[in-house]
């Protein structure tokens, strides 16, 4: 699938970014396949493309280790929606989240559509939740700076594939023009084009 | 996973090299051409002429031949070498400067300026503005900028400056892009715009910076945790990283392929799935060059080329491996790679078939058939497979080299039933949907074929479609397999769509007998229907014996559909001919003459004769029967009554004598009024039977668009036997004379009904009959006075018309012509036609039609009659 990412340019990049060994990996692949498979921890990173309606969408995972958080900067350049995400039974997953991987999406879109996602939401039992759901919510609030619907945070397993499919869709429809916006896109580029037809003639001249 | 991409190919050994100088080290190496400069570390710039060769085993070995050397007084090594074949020169670095030399006889040029300060250089293969005098290059200077010269054969000229934040490593220039490593960071440059992007941060304690170009704006670097980065000019990625192995001194490129070198090891990745294909071990790798599609590798001392193996033996080998993905992707490479188009297509689609029969045979169904599908598959080539499949007569032959190395399916799935039966479902599926369009590639046969043979053993149910549309298959190659699988009656339909009627009847002669069975068939009715439709009396002849012994009914129906059925010519089946060959089956024959008779309204008289004396005789074997019931009797006798009554063409003597002879009077009594005695049938009717209602039915029946007069004689004749003064039961008369007289639909003269009436009837007994008389009478003197009325104002009127025709007068003189021949009226008569129209008497072949118009005047329109006049001169 990589072979064919060289050339076509993708109409929406998502970059999936937090510590690791939170389920990153597994949580793309759980949607792209539909089943969960154990995974090797990501090396650099690791691209998915993903056809949705008449889009390409290039899906970005991204490494969680430590020593490959610069690179991950590199890797959300021009993202328009990001995933941060953290294991919902380890506080420290949560609180990189700020530390480390906040500041990599200053290289994003600059409305770049944050989703916060709590992991591994199968393995929550009554008492082993290890980040209040306020807090979570809050992070999620802050870092959209677009107004939205609703708070862009879920909980999700890719055992179950419970809030796999949905999240993606939510970030599709969120980010990429609908049926009657895409007329107006349309009515854009139709003048763009013109525009440039017109400079192009005078520059001959 | 690996493939053999390159082969490591010893090029100049130490031992050339040492003969010149014993510590010399190889610092630089650069080619153009067959040209191989190698940099060592003393300051020599050594000259070969290197080619390849291909030795008698067909491999590739190189032979090089040393052309001169030369040593820059620097006392440094030399760290770069670039030759620039247009300019006849190669640029050198030595000791942070940049100088020109001669490329054949290494000669410093002297007017060309020098540039100092120098870390690094690299040549734009990608200028915005190319020239083929000049070339541009990008340099890296100790005072933190990267700098863009245009170099000419004598000069190098200063284009644009950018200043730095630190100093530049190293870098490489796509268009106006320089990627260039600092010592923390990388990246993009817009030496035009003076754009900067940065790409990422590393450390240059731990990584050795490496830029290599991709394609047009885009670079692989080296980055942190011995990743391969791919950047694009715009600052983001399109490929996932590559994993490389720690301390890399170089990195090229050749599409597909990336190539590292570390210290032990040159490491091919493909740019397609960023795996790695191959490892070569190689000690001491230092330098690793591209050039122009030669690439060689050194160490210190010994200088390797390595050789592309050529696409096709690689993408067979990964075929060998069944790695079918990689296989596709790189053969989808090569089209860049200079093959031409067709050979390229040709190469593609024939790895597409063997990549789709290593799916197949991993029972990866779904994608064999795509790749089936885009390799353009000789089906036959899948039918082969399947053993017995393939009809014996198809004169197909096995793709060479062969595409595949499966035996057969048997083999394949080691004889597990369910597999095997998979891969005939598959087969089935792949076929059905290839049936009938382009991509049967005159392989028309054996599809169907095996789709016969397929259908027959998995999938029944599709067997009659496919047999009734124009089925292509080899007959003869199918019927063992279907009638091993019992579908005697497909087999049998196969043979009727070929055309072998004889073949289908006699099948399906044997399944009505029981001698085999077939669920599907049909049965009598369905044979019947067949010989019905069929254009072979032949097949008729010979079958309908069988069928109408076993079913007179049905099988009857092959002669009475048949004549109905527009395809076939009345005399192929004379009637006749048919009514004799029918007559040993009782129950047929009657069935076949009621439909000539009946339905086809035949008038023939023998067979309306021969249907009515069946009929007979049918009812004479039920009143000789004396267990018949009475009902059985009763229908047999009103088919018989109602064939004599509505038939008029039999012979009325040759049934009367024999009706006679049984007593059979309502019969008799058809029978006299079909030969107009009436008085005889009417008396078998009043004296035999007492049927007074029938009686009066039968006058009814009889004088129905009668003229009056015979009307009135019938009922007449009724009236006389019921009041026959010779009768002594005469009394008993009374009441249905009565009712004769009062049944409106009769007719009488009145005057002599009312001379038989006896005289002592009352009045009472006669008024209703009476009244009714006068009424018809008066009425029908008023009828008859009027209509005398009305065509005496009809006389009139044409009177009146006829004397206005002939008031005006008509002159003919001698100017008026002919309005036909257009010659002079010579003679007396002349015609006009009501139109006006004038032309002479032969000329006017129809008084009817006007000759000049057409118009026709109707003859019984009086006033269009033509006049013909006698005058030459009317009035
Ligand atoms: N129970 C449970 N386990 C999960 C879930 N998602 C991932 N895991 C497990 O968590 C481990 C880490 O998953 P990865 O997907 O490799 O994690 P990652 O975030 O990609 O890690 P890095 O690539 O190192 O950044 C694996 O053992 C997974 O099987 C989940 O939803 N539920
Ligand atoms: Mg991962």
């Amino acid at each position: 699938m990589a072979s064919v990412t060289g050339k076509r340019k993708a109409d929406l990049k998502v970059v999936i970014l937090g510590a690791a060994n939170v389920g990153k990996t597994t949580y793309i692949h759980r949607y792209i396949e539909g089943k969960f498979q154990q995974k090797i921890s990501t090396i650099g990173a690791s691209f998915s493309l993903k056809q949705w309606g008449p889009y390409n969408i290039a899906l970005w995972d991204t490494a969680g280790e430590e020593r490959f958080t610069g690179l991950s900067s590199f890797y959300c350049r021009s993202a328009g929606a990001a995933i941060l995400a953290y294991d919902l039974i380890d506080e420290d997953s949560f609180h990189s989240l700020r530390a480390r991987f906040l500041p990599l999406l200053q290289a994003a879109e600059p409305n770049c559509l944050v989703v916060v996602i709590g992991m591994k939401q199968d393995l929550l039992t009554v008492d082993n939740r290890a980040v209040e759901q306020k807090e979570a919510l809050m992070l999620a609030k802050e870092v959209n700076k677009r107004t939205l619907d609703k708070i862009p945070y879920y909980e999700a397993s890719s055992v179950s594939g419970h809030n796999v499919e949905n999240v993606f869709e939510y970030i599709f429809q969120t980010c990429l023009p609908q049926e009657a916006k895409n007329l107006d896109g349309l009515h854009v580029s139709d003048l763009t084009l013109e525009e440039k037809a017109q400079t192009g003639k005078s520059c001959s001249c | 996973m690996s493939v053999r991409a390159f082969d490591l190919v010893p090029a100049i050994e130490r031992a050339q090299l040492i003969s010149d100088k014993a510590k010399t080290e190889i610092t630089c190496i650069e080619c153009c051409g067959k040209n191989l400069y190698i940099g060592t570390g003393d300051c020599l710039i050594i000259h070969y002429i290197i080619e390849e060769k291909i030795g008698s085993n067909g491999k590739i070995h190189l032979v090089s031949e040393k052309q001169g050397y030369r040593h820059l007084a620097l006392k440094k090594p030399v760290s770069q070498l670039k030759a620039a074949s247009a300019l006849n020169r190669i640029l050198v670095l030595c000791d942070n400067m940049l100088v020109l030399l001669n490329m054949f006889d290494l000669e410093p040029i002297l007017s060309g300026t020098r540039i100092k300060n120098v870390v690094s250089f690299c040549l734009n293969e990608n200028p915005i503005k190319s020239n083929p005098f000049s070339i541009e290059i990008c340099v890296s200077l100790k005072k933190k900028c990267l700098q863009i010269y245009k170099v000419t054969e004598d000069k190098m000229t200063l284009i644009r400056d950018v200043s730095t934040t630190d100093i530049p490593i190293t870098m490489c220039i796509d268009g106006t892009f320089i990627c260039t490593a600092l010592p923390t960071q990388y990246y993009i440059i817009n030496y035009v715009t003076g754009g900067v992007q940065d790409l990422f941060p590393y450390d240059s304690n731990h990584v050795r910076p490496i830029i290599t170009r991709i394609t047009r704006e885009e670079f692989l670097l080296s980055a942190p945790g011995a990743l391969g980065m791919f950047a694009s000019a715009s600052g983001t990625s399109q490929r996932p990283p590559l994993q490389w192995s720690e301390n890399l001194v170089s990195v090229i490129y050749s599409h597909p392929y990336c190539l590292a070198l570390n210290d032990e090891f040159i490491t091919v990745h493909s740019i397609l799935d960023q795996q790695q294909k191959q490892s070569i071990p190689f000690q001491g790798g230092q330098h690793l060059g591209e050039f122009d599609g030669k690439i060689f590798v050194a160490s210190a001392q010994d200088i390797y080329a390595l050789i592309p193996i050529p696409v096709e033996k690689q993408i067979q080998a990964l075929l060998v491996d069944k790695r079918v993905k990689e296989a596709l992707d790189l053969a989808q490479v090569a089209t860049k790679t200079g093959i031409d188009k067709e050979k390229f297509l040709k190469m593609y689609q024939r790895i597409q078939l063997q990549a789709g029969f290593i799916e197949f045979s991993e029972m990866n169904f779904d994608e064999a058939q795509k790749l089936f599908r885009s390799g353009r598959l000789d089906v036959r080539e899948m039918i082969a497979i399947y053993p017995h499949l393939l009809a014996t007569s198809s004169r197909f032959v096995k793709c060479l080299p062969p595409l595949h190395d499966i035996a057969d399916i048997v083999q394949l799935c080691r004889g597990e039933e369910d597999r095997i039966i998979e891969y005939k479902r598959f087969l089935i599926s792949y076929l059905e949907e290839i049936h009938g369009t382009r991509h049967t590639l005159g392989a028309h046969m054996e599809i169907d074929t095996a789709l016969v043979k397929l259908y027959a053993e998995l999938k029944p149910d599709e067997l009659p479609i496919l047999v009734a549309s124009d089925c292509a298959c080899d007959v003869g190659d199918c019927i063992p397999y279907l009638e091993k699988h019992n579908r005697h009656h497909m087999l049998a339909l196969l043979h009727s769509s070929h055309g072998d009627h004889d073949r289908a009847l006699g099948i399906w002669t044997k399944l009505i007998k029981t001698e085999m069975e077939d669920e599907s068939f049909p049965g009598v009715a369905f044979m019947v229907e067949y010989l019905t439709h069929i254009n072979n009396s032949e097949m008729v002849w010979k079958y309908a014996d069988f069928l109408l012994e076993k079913d007179q009914l049905l099988g009857v129906k092959i002669f009475i559909d048949r004549s109905s059925s527009p395809a076939q010519s009345e005399d192929e089946l004379p009637s006749d001919q048919v009514v004799d060959y029918l007559s040993r089956y009782p129950v047929a024959v009657v069935k076949y003459l009621e439909h000539l008779v009946f339905e086809c309204k035949s008038e023939v008289e023998k067979y309306h004769t021969h249907l009515s004396v069946l009929y007979l005789d049918s009812v004479i074997r039920l009143m000789k029967d004396t267990n018949t019931q009475k009902e059985e009797l009763d229908k047999a006798r009103s088919e018989l009554c109602r064939m004599l009554q509505t038939s008029s063409h039999y012979r009325i003597q040759l049934i009367l004598g024999k009706v006679t002879e049984l007593e059979l009077y309502p019969e008799c009594a058809i029978l006299y009024g079909k030969l107009e005695e009436h008085d005889k049938a009417l008396g078998i009717l009043v004296h035999k039977l007492r049927d007074f209602d029938a009686a009066e039915n039968y006058c009814i029946v009889n004088a129905k668009d009668r003229d009056l007069n015979f009307r009135k004689r019938l009922f007449q004749v009724l009236l006389s036997i019921y009041l026959d003064p010779n009768n002594e039961r005469r009394d008993s008369f009374v009441a249905p004379a009565v009712a004769l007289l009062n049944n409106n639909k009769a007719d009488f003269d009145m005057i002599k009904v009312l001379q038989v009436i006896p005289d002592h009837w009352s009045i009472g007994l006669l008024s209703r009959f009476l009244t009714s008389s006068v009424r018809k009478a008066t009425n029908r003197y008023r009828m008859t006075h009027i209509q005398r009325m009305l065509a005496r104002g009809e006389n009139l009127q044409l009177k009146s018309e006829h004397i206005e025709l002939l008031r005006d007068g008509l002159k003919m003189t001698d100017d008026k012509l002919c309005a036909v021949c257009g010659e002079r009226f010579s003679e007396v008569t002349f015609v006009r036609y009501p139109n006006g129209i004038m032309t002479h008497t032969s000329c006017a072949p129809n008084k009817y039609i006007c000759p000049v118009t057409g118009k026709l005047f109707s003859a019984t329109q009086g006033t269009a009659l033509p006049s013909v006049d006698h005058n030459h001169d009317a009035r």
